[in-house]
């Protein structure tokens, strides 16, 4: 239960009200530094979420289909701008983010390793995709999407998004390009 | 029948679900284009808005069809090397059959007529010609589409990786750098298949992001985009997509001729260098397209000119040299399918001359949305692609059944030639004389081509017609005996 008391202990410090206050201050960490440390913080605590009821885990996401889905509802919905600005100033709109996130890293640690090869490499891309047009979206907006943020901020965003989907490029062309080891395979 | 017969028969009726549909698809989507010349000829009346519902009908069912049928070629052969998922290969065609429905009822009960390029900001920017749910049927339509072929490519990628070790090795760089034989080489079918999957993986990538884009905008037209990024990605997407289909659709002049001269058709190295080379150009000529937008980098609009000329080439080259030496002296017996195999590599060749003579930079300054740059797209699709399609069904039906063909099928073969011809050579002819493409309506000087190959039309449409006769026929033979006479599939079995 070790990655547990981690995932505990980073979620506590992610709600520590300067902590938060702090990270949500900057456009750029709240969505590309907070977002996903709640989502890894889900994941290491899943560890003992899934240990504790696997036969539901079991009986409603067997082939990790439906936890997918739900992942890709809720970070798309986390992945508009209006969701952004409202969780600053609607409380409970904050307090479904704290919810909402790390659920997503529970529910992916149980569906990607159920996915088959073609389903990950399906989502993964349609996320490739998804980013590159976000860091558009944010760089070449003509107006301020946000209450809470400046459209220079914005743009930093954007190029954050930017260098997710380069690296996510990067990692697609190694993984189809150079991981291969079986060369030798050369039955009819 | 065997465990293994059972197999392959469930395998082909999907492949020969797939063409089923292309083949009909096909003919509607070509009855739609004569009428369009017809008024485009002066000959039949119709409001201008009307015609571009049809240009986009025409446009995106032909593109498509192209694609499906191209998929369902390199599907079925690449089969016979890596163990590809039938499922995938469903869920496609279901996709597909959705996202042909929406497109037609955006484009027909909500009048959108952005054309199949849905170039940033039309879908948006109509001028009350459509509306919101107009656009929204057609962009959703085609990201379903889009979702389909990715499934697809996504599949066959993971079977080449599986199989060969990786995309790399499925274009036999080992080979190319030495490490491995050349009689180790992949198969020519895996090498095209690897090629279309790197090409048509980030077509669709690309063009989704933009189809969202242009979702996005139609949605809440206060977000607006860069239009020259939008055109980037839109002709990444369309340049390649389009294009993708010939090296698909290749694959079967490969495996048919291999299997009719009973000769083994091998990737040499050159083959292998060249496909290569083509993978590359393929992903950079898209910036012919953008010739005329001169805030362009220019180092992107000479690449796009330089590499255009060298685009399809290597492939065509290896091919059309290939297709010589494997038949020469073979005594092999000509039928439907290797006749059509064959005059596709000669639609595919006639094509690409007045292609890469428009891709130069001062040409395209006189040719630029002329009717040029239809006339020699409708050579290499009409006479390529289409051709390879038919060239398989017959494949198909002969090999499973022995269907015998009858004279009307060789009449049809000629009148589908000459009648492609046709269609390709009035567009070309209209390019000469500087008739604008797109444009519904044609001044009289214009309306003669316009006529001839609307005349034209209509005999590829009954030619196509009875091709695709034949092969409801072969179905209908097929459900009563039994199949599997394909060389390579009784080895297997
Ligand atoms: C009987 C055969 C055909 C006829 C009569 C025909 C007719 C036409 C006409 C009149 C146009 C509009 C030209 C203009 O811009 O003014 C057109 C465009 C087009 N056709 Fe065809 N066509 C035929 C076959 C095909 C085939 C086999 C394909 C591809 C597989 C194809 C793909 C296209 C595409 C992609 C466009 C461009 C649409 C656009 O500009 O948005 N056509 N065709
Ligand atoms: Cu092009």
């Amino acid at each position: 239960m070790k990655q547990t008391k981690l995932g505990i202990l980073l979620y506590v410090i992610l709600i520590i009200p300067p902590i938060t206050t702090y990270m949500e201050s900057i456009m750029l960490v709240h969505m590309l530094i907070q977002f996903p440390l709640l989502i890894l913080a889900g994941w290491l605590i899943g560890e003992w979420v899934l240990e504790r009821w696997p036969y539901h885990f079991l009986k409603w996401d067997a082939n990790g289909i439906a936890g997918i889905i739900l992942v890709i509802f809720i970070t798309t919905y986390w992945m508009f701008p209006r969701a952004m600005d409202e969780s600053l100033t609607i409380w409970h709109i904050e307090l479904f983010k704290f919810i909402s996130l790390p659920l997503v890293g529970i529910l992916l640690r149980n569906s990607w390793r159920k996915l088959t090869i073609i389903g990950r490499s399906f989502v993964f891309l349609n996320y490739l995709s998804m980013f590159g047009l976000m860091g558009w979206f944010y760089i070449d907006s003509p107006v301020q999407i946000c209450n809470n943020y400046l459209e220079i901020e914005q743009q930093m965003l954007g190029w954050g998004f930017v260098v997710i989907t380069g690296i996510m490029i990067v990692y697609v062309l190694q993984k189809c390009f150079i991981s291969g080891t079986k060369s030798n395979v050369n039955q009819i | 029948m065997s465990e293994m017969m059972v197999r392959l028969k469930s395998r082909n009726n999907l492949i020969v679900t797939q063409m089923v549909v292309t083949g009909l698809t096909v003919i509607v989507g070509m009855i739609f284009g004569i009428i369009m010349l017809l008024v485009q000829g002066g000959m039949i009346e119709a409001m201008p808005a009307t015609f571009y519902q049809f240009l986009t009908i025409h446009g995106t069912f032909m593109i498509g069809a192209a694609a499906l049928a191209a998929t369902a070629i390199m599907w079925y052969f690449l089969s016979h090397y890596v163990e590809l998922s039938k499922k995938i290969l469903k869920i496609n065609l279901v996709l597909f059959i959705i996202a042909a429905v929406m497109v037609t009822v955006g484009t027909f009960s909500f009048e959108y007529a952005g054309a199949w390029t849905f170039l940033y900001p039309l879908p948006a920017l109509s001028a009350s010609a459509w509306g919101t749910i107009g656009a929204l049927f057609y962009l959703i339509g085609m990201l379903v589409m889009g979702v389909g072929f990715l499934l697809l490519f996504i599949d066959s990628g993971r079977a080449i990786i599986k199989k060969y070790g990786s995309l790399g090795k499925g274009l036999g760089w080992d080979v190319i750098i030495g490490k491995k034989a050349e009689k180790d080489a992949p198969p020519p079918a895996v090498v095209a298949s690897t090629m279309v999957t790197i090409v048509n993986t980030t077509a669709l990538l690309s063009g989704s992001t933009v189809l969202i884009m242009n979702i996005i905008n139609v949605i809440n037209p206060a977000f607006t985009f860069n239009p020259l990024l939008a055109k980037n990605l839109t002709y990444a997407f369309g340049h390649i997509f389009a294009n993708a289909t010939i090296y698909m659709g290749v694959i079967v002049v490969y495996e048919l001729l291999a299997r009719y001269t009973k000769r083994p058709w091998n990737s040499s190295r050159v083959f292998l260098v060249f496909w290569t080379m083509s993978t590359f150009f393929t992903l950079l000529v898209y910036p012919h397209h953008l010739l005329m937008d001169s805030v362009m980098p220019r180092w992107m609009l000479i690449m796009g000119q330089v590499l255009s000329y060298a685009n399809g080439l290597p492939v065509l080259v290896v091919t059309a040299y290939g297709a010589l030496m494997i038949v020469y002296k073979s005594g092999i017996k000509w039928d439907m399918a290797s006749g059509l195999a064959y005059l596709s590599m000669l639609g595919w060749t006639i094509g690409v001359i007045p292609a890469i003579v428009d891709s130069a930079i001062v040409v395209n300054h006189v040719m630029h949305n002329t009717k040029w740059v239809p006339g020699h797209f409708h050579m290499y699709m009409g006479l390529g692609v289409i051709a390879m399609t038919f060239s398989f069904m017959y494949f198909l039906a002969k090999n499973d059944n022995g269907l015998k063909e009858t004279m009307v099928d060789k009449t049809a073969f000629f009148m589908y030639m000459f009648g492609l011809i046709g269609v390709s050579g009035s567009f070309l002819t209209s390019g000469a004389i500087s008739t604008p493409r797109r444009f519904a309506t044609h001044l009289p000087e214009w309306m003669g081509p316009a006529q001839f190959g609307a005349v034209a039309g209509i005999l590829v449409v009954i030619a196509i017609t009875i091709f695709v006769i034949h092969f409801i026929r072969y179905i209908s033979v097929r459900n009563k005996g039994n199949i599997g006479s394909d060389y390579y599939d009784k080895k297997l079995a």
